[in-house]
């Protein structure tokens, strides 16, 4: 029975607004990463995945409030923390958030090493320079990473080395749990591929204990993550293992998802993509309904009229739908008769 | 174009700043309509006289009159005519005299009179008074009794034949006229400057010619901002480079100092209105071309330039299709910042004796240049001076706002 | 040291072609006006036209020295040997004191008061940008309306105002001159009290003036930076707010120091017209009494010495600049 690293439950975020409006960006959220594993969390941009993460963290910068819910590292709950030991203990030293678009996340004014050492000084007081140089040199280096970047301004890295610096610098000290927001979105793909390469090392060498890899690029998930959890409009509509979100999803909404992934293969020139019409609901108002409800192919007359909870169908999957597994197995099975003549 | 429209003059700041500016603008063109007198005519023999509604008397004497009786005019009449001094010098007699110095308000004319005429008494001996402050307060005395007296005066008018003063009539003191009746009347409500001329109309007909002139310069200025700009961003290679190396060297030379240069050189003969703001024209659109550059840079690679390049199309037309419309925003901002620092570059001209010249036309500038020869400031003459700084102030302020609000209407991101 | 090399000669080359640059405008922009001063000093000595022998005389020194019957490129190459001597002539206005002497007293008066003036302003005006950004309600609510009334006011308006309240209403300061009229400068206490309380005035109106103009710049710069990447991620990595201000301001700070160096030009023309206003003794009233005396050799050697000052500020900001962006080292020694 292995330890659940990370466990969250009903943690409920919300954004205020300029005008006073709530937002709530992550609403009753709950889930689970075990020690050595890797959860993706795939949605369409806005979903709230990158705000989860944020959720996530245990500090919170306005806009963003934390309204209620726990989140608990390696058995310690954080959630309610002064935020000054949040910010000691635990930013950074138990759970790391990798930004998107990382390139831009250093001071461009500033040496890599020099911000090493401002990182590790505001955790640990008493390490001298010469130890820090050591530890982060010795880090790079285990991640394939030359020794010279850490005398080195951003500017004069490229890009897919920056994220990679950014990657190492995040797990500098250690945590347990990593947070990686889109980390290869903004690069090429050789760049991605080594970045990916990265993260998995940080796992295999089990310098982090687990990842959660939040992505829109769906090919990648299956490579990358053992479980995954699938967002829609700030909930989770479905969860499971890698294998059978991405080969056999129950979600109307993550089946549209998976299905607009293109895979090259015979008899790719006949398929069309299917695209999900349509757009997610405002968060300011959400429906009280299922959110997905007036894009979904199969929605119903009561799917508007009550919030839909997760449907729990065991062995760690589960999707927010009315409609029991069978029924949508035979909906899904007719569809595919019908595009297939 | 029409939803630019609506945008802009939704636009809190812009329509604060608008209107000031129309304001002035209708000011400038609808004064000179109602109040036809030339700008630079004298109207006062002698400096500064302050602001105030000027009768002629000769007219009022010859104007019908009216017997009003008011209760205070006999106080108010007094009232004008003891200054502090005075005053506190009665106060200083009654308090020796043995009032006791709480009774005694110095600024209650009618009561200080009363215990004066109580108590006043030459030929009181008062210890410690000289001589002279002795005549003073008789002098005093008599004076006041002048006041006091309801007698009116007399006019005489020289006979032209004997050489002999003629009583023709008299004025009592319940004489009044109809100030909208008397045949000269003169409202002059920011006074005279040095010279005594009007300074309402003055300052009027500077603020045209000095929007005027902003206009001038700023639009040259705009122009050939644009077009250096334009060639440079768009055609780049060796045109950009030298074209950016004109543009360095007259950002970090101070231009006001070129401009003091030129325009002495020109001479005082030369230096009409129009010449100094071409010259401000020519001296400031290094600002504009860097920015237009900037813009044309990035547009440069867009998909519907490439496209109209594939097309054929040549490079005026590319530039007066793809490019103008896109830049047109910051260009009529650029703009307006150009026609405001014209105003101010001018006005510093002037200051130094470098503006336009002085017998024609007024720009705020001289008027700022006279008021500061002539030391109104020090001497206390605010109406020469602070209304053109006002004016200056409003006018700046007004395009700055315009200026802000396009702004955040074209760059939402600076939307706060 | 050895990446600046590059950087320096790169400043140094542009500073000499800027200087050769403006050398020749202030000689041939004057002899190419429609008032050419030079030909009608020509003319008025040619015609004998002058009342006085004294201005004869004045004339005919100045053709003497700059050869201006001669042919335009031979007095071109007489203009920069002058130059180098220091040898401007005699000032027509306030002969026999010659042009060098009247720009020798009023040089360091001018020098003096705007250098420390821009520069105080300009700190001040940064500082409280960044606080607003930083800080937020109040104080920026109160700064910001506040500096965009005073970016609006020109430099001799500000004078005006300070003029006006504190030396005539007031009167805590004088109204006019470089130090009391009845006093001769010397070392003694009482003089140097004297210049400081001139001083106040002309200084405070500068400040003020660059204080609104910088607050604003640096407040968009500062919120800018507030709401960069680097510190999100750098919050996120448990780095305490107080440090990251520190980086943050830093990186502001460097485009408003490109921006002195760019406007050092206005200010100063903005801070001459100041001057004027209090009567001071420094460039800007030479200038004026230059004019009314239609003092030709003195207008253009202080435009030039302006100029030469001016492009000398800017050299001396851009070299700094190079000490304080630490890219620039980095991006000269690969």
């Amino acid at each position: 029975m292995s330890n659940a690293m990370l466990e969250v439950r009903e943690l409920t975020t919300k954004y205020i607004t300029r005008f006073g409006e709530d937002v709530y960006a992550v609403d009753h959220v709950s889930l689970k990463v075990e020690e050595g594993k890797t959860l993706g969390i795939a949605g369409e941009s806005g979903c709230g995945k990158s705000t989860l993460a944020l959720s996530l963290m245990g500090y919170y910068f306005p806009p963003l409030h934390y309204t209620s819910g726990e989140i608990i590292i390696d058995g310690h709950n954080i959630s309610g923390m002064d935020p000054d030991v949040v910010r000691k203990m635990i930013l950074g030293a138990e759970i790391a958030y990798i930004p998107q678009s990382a390139m831009n996340a250093l001071n461009p004014t500033q040496k890599i090493i020099h911000f090493i050492e401002d990182v590790i000084q505001e955790h640990d007081l008493y390490v001298t320079k010469k130890d820090i140089s050591d530890r982060a040199r010795i880090l790079f280096e285990t991640l394939g990473l030359p020794a010279e970047v850490l005398q080195k301004y951003p500017v004069e890295l490229s890009g897919g080395m920056k994220q990679r610096t950014v990657i190492a610098v995040s797990v500098l000290l250690l945590p347990k749990v990593l947070i990686a927001d889109e980390p290869s979105s903004a690069l090429d793909v050789t760049s991605q591929k080594m970045v990916i390469k990265m993260l998995r090392q940080l796992m295999e060498t089990g310098l982090i204990s687990s990842m959660i890899f939040i992505t829109h690029e769906l090919p990648l998930l299956y490579n990358v993550t053992d479980d995954i959890m699938v967002m829609y409009a700030g909930q989770i509509v479905e969860k499971g293992s890698a294998r059978e979100i991405v080969f056999d999803p129950l979600h109307p909404y993550a089946k549209g998802l998976m299905g607009s992934i293109i895979v090259p293969e015979k008899g790719l020139r006949d398929v069309k993509l299917a695209a999900i019409p349509g757009v997610p609901p405002n968060l300011k108002n959400p429906p009280s309904g299922c959110r997905f409800a007036k894009r979904c192919k199969f929605a119903r007359m009561e799917c508007e009229a009550f919030s839909i909870p997760l449907r729990d169908i065991g062995g760690g999957r589960a999707y927010r739908c009315i409609i029991p597994e069978k029924e949508l197995r035979e909906i899904y099975a007719k569809e595919a008769y019908k595009n297939a003549r | 174009m029409k939803h630019t429209f609506q945008q802009v003059f939704h636009s809190g700041k812009f329509v604060f700043g608008f209107s000031i500016f129309a304001a002035i603008l209708l000011i400038v063109i609808f004064y000179p309509l109602i109040i036809k007198d030339p700008p630079l005519q004298i109207v006062g023999q002698g400096t500064f006289f302050e602001p105030g509604i000027y009768v002629s008397v000769y007219d009022s004497i010859a104007s019908t009159r009216y017997t009003l009786h008011l209760d205070d005019a006999a106080a108010k009449r007094v009232a004008s005519k003891l200054n502090e001094e005075d005053r506190l010098a009665m106060k200083e007699w009654l308090v020796k005299a043995g009032i006791p110095e709480n009774e005694i308000d110095v600024t209650d004319t009618e009561i200080l009179l009363d215990q004066w005429v109580n108590n006043y008494d030459p030929q009181k001996n008062v210890p410690g008074m000289t001589n002279a402050k002795r005549n003073y307060f008789v002098r005093l005395n008599n004076s006041l009794k002048g006041l006091l007296s309801t007698e009116g005066v007399s006019i005489a008018v020289k006979n032209a034949e004997t050489g002999v003063l003629e009583e023709t009539g008299g004025v009592k003191q319940s004489d009044y006229v109809n100030v909208s009746r008397v045949a000269s009347v003169r409202v002059l409500p920011l006074g005279t400057d040095n010279f005594g001329r009007d300074v309402l109309t003055e300052l009027v007909a500077a603020t045209r010619v000095s929007l005027q002139i902003g206009f001038v310069a700023g639009i040259i200025a705009t122009l050939i901002g644009l077009t250096l700009g334009l060639l440079a961003g768009y055609v780049g290679g060796l045109v950009d480079d030298a074209i950016m190396f004109v543009t360095n060297l007259f950002t970090v030379i101070p231009t006001f100092v070129l401009l003091i240069l030129i325009s002495f050189s020109i001479g005082q003969e030369q230096r009409g209105a129009f010449i100094i703001a071409v010259v401000i024209g020519f001296t400031s659109w290094v600002w504009t071309a860097r920015a237009v550059r900037a813009q044309v840079v990035s547009l440069r690679n867009r998909d519907h330039v490439n496209l109209s390049k594939l097309s054929g199309h040549s490079i005026g037309h590319i530039i007066l299709t793809d490019i103008l419309p896109y830049i047109a925003s910051y260009v009529v901002m650029a703009l307006i910042l150009q026609i405001s620092a014209g105003i101010l570059t001018e006005a510093g001209l002037s200051i130094l004796g470098l503006g336009p010249r002085t017998t024609e036309v007024p720009t705020l500038g001289l008027m700022m240049n006279w008021a500061m020869v002539y030391q109104a400031q020090i001497l206390g003459k605010w109406w020469a001076y602070f209304p053109v700084l006002l004016v200056i102030a409003l006018i700046t302020f007004s395009l700055n706002l315009m200026n802000t609000g396009l702004d955040q209407v074209f760059n939402p991101a600076l939307r706060d | 040291m050895k990446g600046y090399r590059k950087y320096f000669l790169n400043k140094l080359a542009w500073f000499l072609v800027t200087f050769v640059f403006a050398f020749l405008l202030n000689f041939i922009l004057p002899r190419l006006m429609p008032g050419d001063p030079v030909a009608a000093i020509v003319a008025r000595l040619a015609q004998g036209m002058t009342n006085t022998t004294g201005v004869q005389a004045i004339y005919e020194q100045y053709t003497e020295l700059f050869g201006t019957n001669k042919p335009m490129l031979e007095q071109f190459f007489l203009y920069v040997r002058n130059v180098m001597r220091g040898d401007f002539g005699f000032s027509f206005s306030q002969y026999p004191r010659s042009v060098a002497d009247v720009l020798r007293s009023s040089i360091w008066w001018t020098v003096a008061l705007q250098f420390p003036a821009i520069i105080v302003g300009w700190l001040i005006g940064n500082t409280f940008g960044a606080l607003a950004a930083y800080l937020k309600g109040g104080f920026d609510k109160v700064l910001m309306p506040v500096s965009i009334f005073v970016s609006n006011l020109p430099a001799f308006g500000m004078a005006v105002i300070l003029m006006v309240v504190f030396a005539v209403n007031l009167k805590w300061f004088p109204t006019s001159g470089g130090y009391g009229f009845d006093l001769i400068p010397s070392f003694t206490w009482a003089f140097i009290w004297s210049v400081i309380i001139h001083y106040q005035l002309p200084f405070w109106s500068i400040v003020l003036i660059a204080i609104g103009g910088q607050a604003i710049g640096m407040r968009s710069m500062a919120i800018y930076e507030l709401n960069a990447d680097y510190v999100k991620y750098s919050r996120f990595m448990g780095i305490k707010d107080r440090k990251i201000i520190g980086y943050v301001f830093r990186n502001a700070m460097l485009p408003q120091v490109t921006g002195l160096a760019l406007s050092i030009g206005t200010m100063v023309g903005g801070a001459l017209v100041a001057e004027i206003i209090f009567s001071y003794p420094g460039l800007g009233s030479t200038i004026l009494t230059a004019v009314r005396g239609q003092d030709y050799p003195l207008i253009s050697a202080a435009t030039l010495i302006i100029t030469v000052m001016v492009l000398s500020a800017n050299f001396i900001i851009e070299i700094l600049y190079g000490f304080i962006d630490p890219r620039i080292k980095a991006a000269q020694a690969d």
